[in-house]
């Protein structure tokens, strides 16, 4: 199999990856802006990529610009927030067709270069202020987004979760901000802060397509402002966090369906040597339709539709999803709670052990096949300081020994149970 | 085996049509490091009512298709999960209104996980008690929708602009409807629509073809398939008009959901005429509510819609129907500007330079869904369900003219046919 691998080439004070490859039949370009997850800025933050993406110098209307697109066969233009453990990373990047499947050969690429770095570096200003018109729009648009997060009933109780887990630390904050910050938002402050994050802090610039890394170098150089100087790195904490006690939380809906979710802590996270042990402790407890949770709660008990487990690698969180009939709790955490403690008593089949690591496996080389996966995995690493390759992570799994995942399992605590039920009548803390 | 070559998209496509009936498709893949397989049977929600060739016309409980697909993954020595999991394949299933697709990737063993799947959904095994315990699990799954606010809202469309036809019913049917659901009925539903002659078999990846092609030919020459007459399939007539112009429901959501659309009067096409329509169609919409027309922008610039608004075509040889919404604080405001800002674009007609600049994005949009082997193989078994090939789409696109756009926007865009679907908080 082909080895795709990216080159980083320092630009002024960027950093450019390069993947070249003919596998796709488009170029995708992609910033990477990280700031610390913090309250001050977190709603700002979540704020850029949709003022960004309202209009540029050349192209001052959305009108403008999305029609540029259109022309550019149909580029597409994506902005968004999201958290990596304690950080607030902002992504913003197009895709554009290859042309050499198209019957029109005019370069798109380059076009698309251009228009990206003038989108970064040269939004629609009045004065020294983003346009305020757009600034206000967006600002709507986004308490929308804040509003709408409990419509989808699995992102509500996973967030919702974790902020009650999490209380008082950076991590329990929502990626797309707080309802109460927006007031304070105005076009000046927000593009003081957008001036002074751009220039302050990690850039990273990725690209994936047909292209050498000398040819993406002088395109970067040419379309991207490129200064000298040193970024701040931004800093991360630690998430060695012992538990005293189970905090058990309760939200009432109007809901049919009842969701439990668990927050764990782990005490590892994608910077710890024993990473990749956690990675199949977590396959063996819920990542598969074969794995403990999924057969139990699911096949077994026919208690759920879904039931799966998940970690937020960089903060160093477990947590279990699932969906079950409201009266139906109590049996569910006995049933949940039964699958920890078959994981610490190291209660694991040699089965068990080898779908994992195939799945596993087979989960790392398909992201080879997606150049937005590719640039996800490589990215991650960079935060994580490990220089791990997907191929050295491949065989740290077939590693991997029952002996080592009994270790994880002796860190793994519980630390919050997580109940969405319906507005009915019944006691609002169950025991259990 | 057929070779077909695709030279401007540099793809290259195997084709064989095996004794048994069987279609069978391969995409070599070079570069890439996953198989993507799926083995579909042109069997979905709206088959409700049918004659089994030879036999007596049946109709069957709501769901049911659905419920097949969930119980053919178990047979007499376990659970097939666990055979894929062996393998490192991860495999799946879906039942939509037309088909139910049973699939797997894997970067390994391809061929044991090929013949997995081939085998395991030519094996049913269900038994009384196998069929109960499924109904908890259904059961949570269709509660899991009830709470969903954009599968309510879009169900609630189907809802309001049909009465008659199957497309109306929810997938998964009901709690009620599942209750129904026995072995005998599922048998009598498998041996009627998993007869090879009705499936297709779509593999893609970086493999020999000839290897692979070898491998199906061989595993279906072992098993014995009576020839089947064709399956009769019975839609109830549609009237023209929608049931009901508006349906409402509430929910616990934060921000209201609207969506509306127009009910298709020409839906008795298949093949390339079929996709003809769709293609036109589909840049007439985009001219009307994609994110550059006047309308969107508009919309979004009176905080009306955000950037989560969309729009969709359906187009099947029984029904048809265009959608379009999402999000917004004033729904009947968003219906009403619709309503007003539609008969003046009816009247102006979609210009020449605006048909260009879609098709552009269109081509463009295809160029990057062929980057993803699941697109592929999922859209070009639906292409060949209706009777045309996925790859026909490029020339289809580039020989559209501006007329067929236009003759699109008067026949489509007709009130009598026009209905809207609200969610609103509680």
């Amino acid at each position: 199999m082909s080895e795709i691998r990216f080159e980083t080439i320092p630009v002024g004070n960027l950093r450019v990856h390069v993947c070249s490859t003919d596998k796709f039949k488009t170029n995708l370009l992609s910033a990477m802006v990280q700031q610390e997850l913090s309250s001050s800025s977190v709603t700002r933050h979540a704020l850029l990529p949709s003022v960004l993406q309202r209009g540029t110098e050349s192209y001052p209307s959305t009108l403008q610009l999305k029609r540029k697109l259109d022309e550019l066969y149909g580029a597409t233009l994506f902005g968004d927030v999201y958290k990596r453990g304690e950080r607030h990373i902002m992504q913003i990047g197009l895709e554009v067709p290859n042309e050499r499947y198209l019957r029109d050969s005019s370069p798109l690429l380059e076009e698309g270069a251009a228009f990206l770095g003038e989108l970064l570096n040269r939004p629609v200003i009045e004065g020294k202020a983003f346009k305020e018109s757009y600034v206000h729009a967006e600002k709507k648009n986004l308490k929308q987004k804040i509003e709408s997060l409990q419509d989808d009933k699995i992102r509500y109780a996973a967030q919702r979760c974790v902020a009650e887990m999490c209380k008082g630390e950076p991590f329990s904050l929502f990626n797309h901000g707080r309802l109460e910050d927006l007031d304070s938002i105005d076009p000046q402050n927000l593009y003081t802060y957008y001036r002074d994050l751009i220039r302050t802090r990690p850039v990273d610039l990725y690209f994936v397509g047909h292209l050498t890394a000398d040819q993406v170098t002088r395109m970067v150089e040419k379309h991207f402002p490129t200064r000298d100087g040193q970024r701040q790195s931004v800093p991360v904490a630690g998430v060695k966090h012992s538990v005293d006690r189970v905090k058990e939380v309760t939200d009432r809906l109007d809901v049919k369906q009842g969701k439990l979710n668990m927050g764990c802590r782990t005490q590892i996270s994608i910077r710890d040597e024993d990473y990749v042990s956690l990675l199949v402790y977590n396959g063996i407890l819920g990542g598969f339709p074969h794995s403990k949770l999924f057969t139990n709660v699911r096949e077994k008990a026919s208690l759920a539709y879904y039931a799966a487990s998940r970690l937020e690698s960089h903060k160093g969180i477990l947590t279990v999803q699932s969906g079950v009939e409201i009266a139906n709790f109590p049996k569910a955490v006995d049933i949940i709670k039964k699958q920890f403690e078959l994981m610490e008593q190291g209660e694991i089949s040699d089965s068990e052990l080898s779908q994992t690591k195939a799945m596993l496996i087979n989960q790392l080389k398909e992201r080879r096949d997606r150049s937005a996966d590719l640039i996800d995995f490589h990215y991650q690493n960079l935060l994580s300081g490990m220089d791990r390759s997907l191929e050295s992570i491949i065989r740290d799994v077939q590693e991997v020994s029952k002996e080592d995942i009994r270790k994880v399992a002796d860190n793994v605590q519980l630390d919050t149970i997580y109940y969405l039920r319906d507005k009915g009548e019944g006691p609002v803390d169950e025991t259990h | 085996m057929k070779r077909i070559e695709h030279k401007q998209l540099k793809e290259t496509l195997y084709y064989e049509q095996l004794d048994n009936g069987l279609q069978v498709y391969l995409l070599p893949k070079p570069g890439f490091s996953k198989t993507y397989a799926t083995f579909t049977t042109r069997y979905g929600s709206i088959d409700n009512h049918f004659q089994i060739p030879g036999g007596d016309k049946i109709r069957v409980p709501d769901g049911i298709a659905h419920f097949l697909e969930h119980k053919m993954f178990e047979e007499e020595d376990g659970d097939v999960f666990n055979r894929f999991s062996e393998r490192g394949a991860s495999a799946n299933a879906f039942t939509s209104f037309d088909r139910t697709a049973y699939l797997f990737s894997t970067t390994d063993q391809v061929k044991e996980n090929l013949t997995t799947l081939i085998d395991f959904v030519q094996n049913p095994y269900f038994t009384d008690q196998n069929v109960e315990k499924e109904k908890g699990i259904i059961g949570q799954e269709i509660r899991m929708y009830e709470d969903n606010p954009d599968w309510r809202s879009f169900f609630g469309l189907i809802d309001a602009m049909y009465e008659k036809h199957p497309v109306e019913i929810d997938i998964a049917g009901t709690v009620e409807s599942i209750a129904e659901i026995d072995k005998e009925t599922l048998y009598t539903c498998y041996e009627t629509f998993y007869h090879p002659s009705n499936m297709l078999l779509f593999v893609v990846g970086p493999f020999d073809p000839e290897e692979i092609m070898d491998l199906i030919r061989k595993n279906q020459n072992t098993k014995d398939y009576q020839k089947q007459a064709e399956i009769r399939r019975f839609y109830p007539d549609e009237p023209e008009k929608v049931a009901e112009p508006q349906k409402e429901a509430r929910l616990s959501v934060g921000i209201p959901k609207c969506l509306f659309g127009f009910k298709e009067k020409n839906v008795d096409l298949e093949g390339d005429e079929l996709v003809r329509q769709e293609l036109a169609t589909e840049v007439m919409l985009e001219a009307l509510f994609g994110s550059a027309s006047d309308l969107y922008q508009s919309l979004y610039d009176d905080g009306l819609i955000d950037d989560h608004f969309g729009y969709d075509y359906s187009l099947e040889p029984s029904y048809g129907f265009s959608v379009a919404g999402g999000d917004t604080p004033d729904p009947d405001r968003l219906v009403e500007r619709v309503r007003e800002e539609l008969p003046r674009i009816l009247d102006s007609g979609i210009p020449e330079n605006v048909v260009e600049r879609i098709r552009k994005k269109k081509l463009g949009n295809y160029l990057r869904h062929l980057n993803s082997p699941e697109w592929i193989a999922n859209q070009f078994i639906r292409y060949r369900f209706v009777g045309s090939d996925l790859f026909q789409v490029i020339p289809l696109l580039e020989e559209l003219k501006a007329e067929e756009v236009n003759r699109r926007l008067s026949e489509h865009i007709d009130w009598d046919r026009f209905a809207v679907s609200i969610v609103r908080p509680l």
